[in-house]
């Protein structure tokens, strides 16, 4: 046997070996541009697989999460907004009960350190179990899910593609679930291509000066690339008598959080309305008015804040047409995210 | 030549590392089972379900749910070296098979104490979905607030002016200073046959509450960590 022949029944040999498994689940990339931060989450628990993404994305459009099969993750989590819930003040869930806050959006979570407007979560696979047994969004229990993803024929072959068996727990639920949106990234606004110089980033003057207004008036906060520094912070809001609502301090027990909240990212924030944790503000506008002219001073508001910020009207209008730079439509109508068809199963193993 | 040296070199190196690396899967080591019973008492009496019992500070109260971790099991020998074994349970005092807990690898040369938590470590609180008795889905995890509960118990008593005259101790939070995990030390001294069995004793933890004015404790915090000390109290060697 000369050696040609020997290296090619070797190559076919490890084909053998590797080649389906390649074949049968397809791997994921998590890709990102190479100037941003590494991701804060570590994916080693996840398979990466495009099986188990297909798995998630079934699970996050799926009803049966609740407990009388009404309420999905994406009832309050809509992709055309950034995947949070468009004109509602506050989110409401099962039975038409009204939540206290207004739903977070869901995008670059890789980099989020904590979650839901208190940072009570710790842990990104973690997140799904609050809306799950939050008596006001979905009123099941983790258990009561398996047992019903377990009596399901269709989860019970969607959960084999990915194990190779069909033994389905909680862990591999919330995992599958973190699959899918922790792969929700956005990197393709305007902003991101200017940030890269490529064509379709080029800023007009205007773009120009909102974005040197954002970086000397609002990035300490909305940190760029991901447009939040991951802090609480009590942006000066009123209290709201009738939810009388003190943030991270009911996590916390501390009363320095009095008032803190989770700093949202700005991604997408042209379609993210109504805006802050109570959803109190419909526009922009009013935004930046309250930044400008109606922040409450009392002990825990953001240093940044105690001197109100100074804008002209011409400066707002100039940060208002920045904003709308961080819109990334690539994102925002990405086929893979949304609902999955019928007949569109994931790959056969 | 020199070539062709390396390459059986190799081959003699790849031969020795398969026949030492079968030598350690198959060669005996003088590793063994301890198993450690629990059993659940209240008083000296057993604790069943819809059952009356009295407390020490003359509550009747029955019991419906007594659900907790042991973690980090760690035997200590007279020299002081520890041998670390990787187990997390729940035990279900209502669940028989939970009762009890298989350590294996266990070398038996001058073990001395066994110390184990009551509880579940900081990491596991902070490390996302586990699987197994760790996994979220056996109702011993806070979804608002991350993290586990290490201890459940729940029951009913008319003392408490509650809904169905219910208390709920869910005693949790891993952080400090308010962390909640416990640590206990048997001496093994004078165990027989390969297991240790300990009692769990519901009746000191109702020592000093008194449940028309404590019920119900369900967040970390100060209160959740005064009544953590109360665990290590009820677990002693069965005689």
């Amino acid at each position: 046997m000369n050696k040609v022949t020997k290296h090619i029944l070797f190559s076919f040999g490890l084909f053998l070996c590797f080649g389906f498994v390649v074949l049968k689940n397809k791997k994921l990339l998590f890709e990102y541009p190479e100037y941003w931060p590494i991701p804060h989450y570590d994916f080693s628990k996840l398979s990466m697989s495009e099986n188990e993404f297909q798995l998630g994305r079934h699970l996050f459009y799926d009803p049966i999460l609740s407990r009388d099969n009404t309420i999905s993750c994406a009832s309050c989590h809509t992709q055309a907004t950034g995947f949070a819930h468009v004109d509602h003040e506050l989110s409401h869930g099962i039975d038409g009960r009204i939540g206290k806050r207004n739903s977070m959006t869901i995008m670059n979570l890789a980099w989020n350190t904590s979650f839901m407007w208190d940072g009570g979560v710790n842990h990104i696979e973690l997140q799904a179990l609050a809306p799950i047994s939050s008596e006001n969004e979905m009123d099941a229990s983790l258990e009561q899910v398996v047992d019903k993803l377990n009596a399901s024929e269709k989860y019970r072959t969607l959960f084999y593609n990915v194990h190779n068996d069909s033994i389905i727990t909680g862990q591999r639920t919330l995992l599958a679930i973190t699959q899918f949106v922790v792969m929700l990234t956005t990197s393709n606004s305007k902003y991101d291509k200017h940030i890269r110089k490529e064509v379709g980033g080029e800023f007009t003057e205007q773009e120009k000066n909102g974005l040197s207004i954002f970086r000397n008036k609002c990035a300490s906060c909305h940190t760029e690339p991901l447009f939040t520094n991951n802090q609480f912070e009590n942006n000066g809001l009123k209290i709201d008598p009738t939810l009388n609502d003190f943030g991270r301090q009911l996590v916390t027990n501390n009363p320095e959080d009095s008032l803190k909240f989770k700093v949202p990212t700005l991604r997408n924030i042209q379609f993210t309305k109504p805006y802050m944790h109570d959803g109190r503000f419909e526009t922009l506008q009013e935004v930046i008015n309250h930044y400008t002219s109606d922040v409450q001073h009392s002990n825990t508001v953001s240093e940044v804040l105690k001197n109100n910020i100074k804008l002209t009207h011409r400066e707002k209008v100039d940060l208002l047409v920045f904003l709308r730079t961080l819109t990334d439509k690539e994102f925002l109508f990405d086929k893979r995210f949304t609902f999955p068809l019928k007949n569109k199963q994931p790959i056969k193993s | 030549m020199k070539h062709m040296q390396s390459k059986s070199m190799n081959l003699y190196f790849f031969m020795a590392m398969f026949i030492f690396s079968f030598q350690l899967v198959f060669s005996q080591k003088n590793t063994e089972k301890l198993i450690v019973n629990i059993v659940p008492i209240f008083n000296g009496e057993s604790i069943l379900k819809d059952t009356w019992y009295v407390t020490q500070s003359k509550d009747s109260i029955q019991l419906s749910k007594l659900k907790f971790y042991l973690t980090n099991f760690v035997l200590i020998d007279k020299e002081s070296s520890t041998d670390t074994i990787k187990k997390q349970q729940l035990i279900d005092v209502f669940k028989k098979k939970t009762l009890s807990i298989e350590l294996s690898d266990i070398i038996y040369t001058n073990n001395y104490v066994l110390n184990f938590d009551i509880g579940v470590d900081e990491k596991f609180n902070t490390s996302g979905a586990n699987a197994g008795d760790l996994d979220p889905i056996n109702g011993m995890f806070w979804s608002w607030q991350s993290g586990y509960i290490n201890f459940k118990i729940e029951g009913k008593s008319p003392s408490c002016t509650t809904r169905k005259n219910k208390f709920q101790f869910h005693i949790g939070g891993y952080q400090k200073p308010n962390a909640t995990i416990r640590t206990l030390a048997f001496n093994l001294a004078s165990i027989k046959e390969k297991t240790l069995t300990i009692n769990l004793d519901a009746y000191p933890f109702f020592k000093s509450i008194h449940l028309d004015s404590q019920n119900q404790v369900m967040i970390p915090g100060k209160e959740a960590n005064s009544v953590a000390n109360l665990l290590p109290k009820m677990f002693s060697i069965h005689e």
